[in-house]
C-alpha cells in the first residue's frame, strides 16, 4: 500500500509527505518536554521568523539546483539590510514599494558580482561565494564606520510593517511579512516547475552537456540564478531591517548555514538537478522549528544548544534519506544514488568545454 | 565565595599599609608612543565613542606617534584579537588598549606583548586572571552594577516578580562578572521578592537576541522583565517585546546607549536603563596607557595621576577580581522619561 501511494507522490511528493511527517513528529516530542508549547504564539514565532529564513534558502535552492552554493547570502542580507536603513534614514520618505524594490536590487547587485565571478570566469562558486562572504562583510564593516542603524533613524510604516497582521484567527496571527514570503515561494515553485525559462535550472544542474546541447545557455542560466538569490536575499533584507530595526554590521550572520540547512533538508540534491521549492519551505521550517524549540528545552544548557541543533539536523537528514530509501523499497539501486561520481565528470566536462 | 571576600580583605589592607602617599604625576606632552585601541569588534556605537575619546586625549597630548583604532570583525572577534595583539606587540606598538572578549584565550598573546615591551592595559572588559595585563581601566565598579541592575529589577518590578537575563556572548568577562555581581546583589532582605529565573546569550547579534528574548517570554508566563547588560541585547528585546505586544507585560532594562533607547524608555517598554559614558571612557583608558607607555608612570597600586580634563585617579587593586590593578572611572547615570531625551541627542 505504501508504495501504491508513495508512486502517486512521485519523489518530490514523498519528500514533502515525509517532511510533514517529521515537523509534526518534532512539534509533538517538544509539545511532550515544554509546557504552553502548542499554542498560536508559536505559530506565529515560526512562522515570521521563517518568512525570512525561507527567502533565503529559495534562493540558495534555485543555485544549489545549477550545481553551485551561494555562501555569501548571510552578508547580503545584512549588508543589504544595513545599506537599505542608512538610505531611510537619509530619505524617510521613499514609497514602500520602491523600498523593496531597492532592497531587491542592492541584494541583485551582489548576486551579479557572484554570478559574473562564478559564470564567467569559470571558476568553483563555493570558493567565490567563500570569498564573498568574508569581502562584503568588510565592506559593510569598513564603510559602516562604526555605527548601527537603529529604530528610530526609520520610518514608522517600516517599524509597524513588521508586526501587521493581514487577519487573525482566533490568536494565529497571519503577518503581511509571512503572506508575502508565501507569496513568493509559491511563485518560484510555479516558475520553476511550468515555465521553460524555470526548467532551464534543473535542466543545467541534471546534465550541463545536454542542456547545452538543447539550446541553454549554461553561463546566463548560472548566473540568472545567482542574480535570483541574491535578488530574494535583499527582499530577505528589507524583511530583517523592518522586523529587528537595529541593524549592526553582525547582521544576518549565519544565515548561510541554516539556507544550506534548509536546501539539503528539504531534500534539494547537493549535485544540483532536482529538488522541490515546497521542499525548501518545509526544509526551512523544521530548522526554524527545532531552533526556537531548543530555547525553551530545559535539558539542554546554552551551551549546548548550537551542538543539538547540528545534531537533529543530521538527524533529519539521516531520517529523511532512511525513510525515503524505505518508501522506494524494492527499486534498484538508481542511477541517482552514482550521482556524485557523475557530477564530477559532468562538471570536468563543462570546465573543459568552456576553456 | 566568603572566602574569595575575606582574602581580598586581607589583600586590600596588607596593601593599604604599604602605600606610600605618592604626589600626582602630571603628563609630559608631546612624547611619542605608537599605541592601538582594540575593541571587542567594530561596528557597534559604545566603541566608537571610546575612540572619540581617545582621539580626543592623543590630539590633547600632542603624541607625536599615532593611534590606531582597529578591531577584528564580530564573528572573527576571539582569533582577531589574539591576531591584532600579537601583530601590536611585532610592531613595537607602545601600548595596546583591549576590551577583552577573549577570556582568558588572550594571556599568551598578552604575556608576549608585554615581554616585547608592550604595554597592554584593559578597558571595558578586563583579562580575568589579569595575566598580560598592566592595568584595567573599569567604567565603574563590577559590584555597583550589579547592585544598580538589581535595583533597577527591583523598582521596576515595584519589588516583586519574576526576570530574566539576556547577556552578550558566554566568554564576555565583563557581562560575567556583573550578572555574578547582581546575583550577589539579590541576596540582600531588599530584593527577596525578585525572583532571576535564566541566564541566556544573544551573541550580540540582534537577531539572535531579539529570538531569544521572544523565548524568554514564551518560556516563563508570568515574566516580568527581561535585564540586558549589553547595548544591542537591551536594544533588541525592547523591539521584541514591542513587536509582540507585551509592554504592558514584560519591560526591559539593563545597559543600554540613550540614542537607541529613547524610543522604547519614551513609550514606556524600557522605563529605566543605565550607562557610563563610553567618550570618557576611551579619554582615561588613552591618558592613562599613554602614561604608562612613555614611562611616566609605573603601573602599582597607589600611583595618583591627572588624567587632563577628568581630573585626578589613584591605581587600586581590583576588588572584584582576584589579581589584577585598576583604576575606577565612574559613575554611571540611570535614564529614564525625565532625562532619556537630552541625553539621547
Amino acid at each position: 500500500m505504501l508504495s501504491s501511494i508513495s508512486k502517486k507522490l512521485g519523489p518530490n511528493g514523498q519528500r514533502v509527505a515525509i517532511l510533514l511527517l517529521v515537523l509534526v513528529a518534532i512539534a509533538l516530542f517538544f509539545s511532550s518536554q515544554i509546557q504552553n508549547y502548542l499554542t498560536p504564539r508559536l505559530f506565529v514565532r515560526i512562522s515570521t521568523s521563517v518568512s525570512i529564513i525561507a527567502l533565503i534558502s529559495v534562493g540558495q535552492a534555485v543555485v544549489v539546483m545549477t550545481r553551485n552554493i551561494d555562501l555569501s547570502i548571510g552578508s547580503v542580507v545584512g549588508c543589504t539590510a544595513y545599506f537599505l536603513g542608512g538610505i531611510l534614514a537619509s530619505f524617510p520618505d521613499l514609497a514602500p514599494v520602491f523600498v523593496v524594490l531597492l532592497a531587491m536590487g542592492i541584494g541583485a547587485c551582489f548576486g551579479l558580482v557572484n554570478g559574473l565571478l562564478v559564470s564567467r570566469l569559470n571558476l568553483p562558486s563555493i570558493i567565490v561565494t567563500l570569498a564573498t562572504l568574508a569581502l562584503f562583510r568588510s565592506i559593510l564593516v569598513e564603510s559602516s564606520d562604526g555605527s548601527s542603524i537603529t529604530t528610530g533613524s526609520l520610518p514608522i510604516w517600516l517599524i509597524e510593517f513588521a508586526r501587521q497582521n493581514m487577519f487573525v484567527v482566533g490568536g494565529f496571527k497571519v503577518r503581511w511579512m509571512v503572506v508575502i514570503a508565501l507569496f513568493v515561494v509559491f511563485s518560484m515553485h510555479f516558475f520553476l516547475t511550468k515555465f521553460r525559462a524555470g526548467r532551464q535550472f534543473y535542466a543545467v544542474g541534471s546534465n550541463p552537456d545536454a542542456a547545452e546541447f538543447s539550446g541553454i545557455n549554461l553561463k546566463r542560466t548560472v548566473l540568472q540564478a545567482f542574480l535570483i538569490s541574491g535578488a530574494l536575499a535583499g527582499l530577505a533584507g528589507f524583511m530583517f531591517l523592518a522586523r529587528f530595526g537595529n541593524i549592526t554590521v553582525v547582521a544576518g550572520q549565519g544565515l548561510e548555514l541554516k539556507s544550506v540547512g534548509a536546501v539539503v533538508v528539504g531534500g534539494v540534491n547537493i549535485f544540483g538537478g532536482s529538488g522541490s521549492i515546497i521542499g525548501v519551505l518545509l526544509g526551512a521550517t523544521l530548522i526554524d522549528l527545532i531552533d526556537t524549540s531548543l530555547v525553551r528545552w530545559e535539558l539542554v544548557s546554552e551551551f549546548w544548544r548550537e551542538a543539538i541543533l547540528g545534531l537533529l539536523i543530521l538527524f533529519a537528514v539521516a531520517m529523511d534519506t532512511l525513510l525515503a530509501r524505505r518508501l522506494l523499497g524494492g527499486r534498484k539501486p538508481n542511477p541517482s544514488d552514482k550521482e556524485p561520481e557523475k557530477t564530477k565528470l559532468a562538471s570536468g566536462r563543462v570546465k573543459e568545454s568552456s576553456t | 565565595m566568603k572566602v574569595w571576600k575575606v582574602s581580598t580583605l586581607a589583600v586590600c589592607a596588607a596593601l593599604a599599609g604599604s602605600i606610600a602617599s605618592a604626589e600626582t604625576a602630571i603628563a609630559q606632552k608631546g612624547l611619542e608612543a605608537d599605541m592601538v585601541l582594540l575593541p571587542k569588534f567594530l561596528g557597534i556605537l559604545p566603541f566608537d565613542q571610546a575612540n572619540q575619546g581617545a582621539q580626543e586625549a592623543h590630539e590633547e597630548l600632542g603624541n607625536t606617534g599615532d593611534l590606531l583604532y582597529t578591531g577584528p570583525t564580530p564573528e572573527n572577534s576571539v582569533a582577531g584579537q589574539i591576531e591584532i595583539m600579537t601583530t601590536s606587540a611585532s610592531q613595537k606598538s607602545a601600548a595596546v588598549m583591549l576590551s577583552n572578549n577573549a577570556g582568558e584565550q588572550i594571556v599568551p598573546s598578552a604575556v608576549a606583548a608585554q615581554a616585547a615591551g608592550t604595554k597592554v592595559v584593559t578597558w571595558d572588559s578586563p583579562i580575568p586572571s589579569a595575566k598580560g595585563e598592566s592595568l584595567f581601566i573599569a567604567q565603574v565598579d563590577f559590584g555597583e552594577i550589579g547592585v544598580v541592575m538589581a535595583d533597577m529589577a527591583h523598582s521596576i518590578l515595584d519589588g516583586e516578580g519574576e526576570f530574566a537575563t539576556l547577556s552578550a556572548t558566554p566568554d564576555a568577562s565583563n557581562q560575567n562578572a556583573w550578572i555574578a555581581a547582581m546575583e550577589e546583589a539579590l541576596k540582600g532582605p531588599k530584593y527577596a521578592g525578585l525572583k532571576h529565573v535564566d541566564i541566556v546569550y544573544g551573541n550580540d547579534q540582534s537577531e539572535v537576541s531579539y529570538n531569544r528574548a521572544l523565548a524568554l517570554a514564551d518560556k516563563y508566563p508570568n515574566l516580568g522583565l527581561i535585564m540586558s547588560p549589553t547595548s544591542v541585547g537591551i536594544v533588541a528585546s525592547a523591539k521584541a517585546i514591542q513587536d509582540e505586544d507585551l509592554c504592558g507585560q514584560i519591560k526591559v532594562s539593563g545597559l543600554g546607549v540613550p540614542a537607541e533607547m529613547v524610543t522604547y524608555t519614551m513609550n514606556g517598554c524600557a522605563p529605566e536603563f543605565a550607562l557610563w559614558d563610553f567618550v570618557d571612557l576611551g579619554y582615561l583608558t588613552y591618558y592613562t596607557s599613554y602614561m604608562l607607555a612613555t614611562g611616566q608612570i609605573e603601573g602599582e597600586a597607589g600611583e595618583t595621576f591627572n588624567a587632563g580634563r577628568m581630573g585626578d585617579y589613584t591605581i587600586e587593586k581590583d576588588p572584584t577580581r582576584d589579581a589584577g590593578l585598576r583604576v575606577l572611572m565612574g559613575p554611571f547615570t540611570v535614564y529614564n522619561k525625565d532625562n532619556v531625551e537630552a541625553a539621547a541627542k
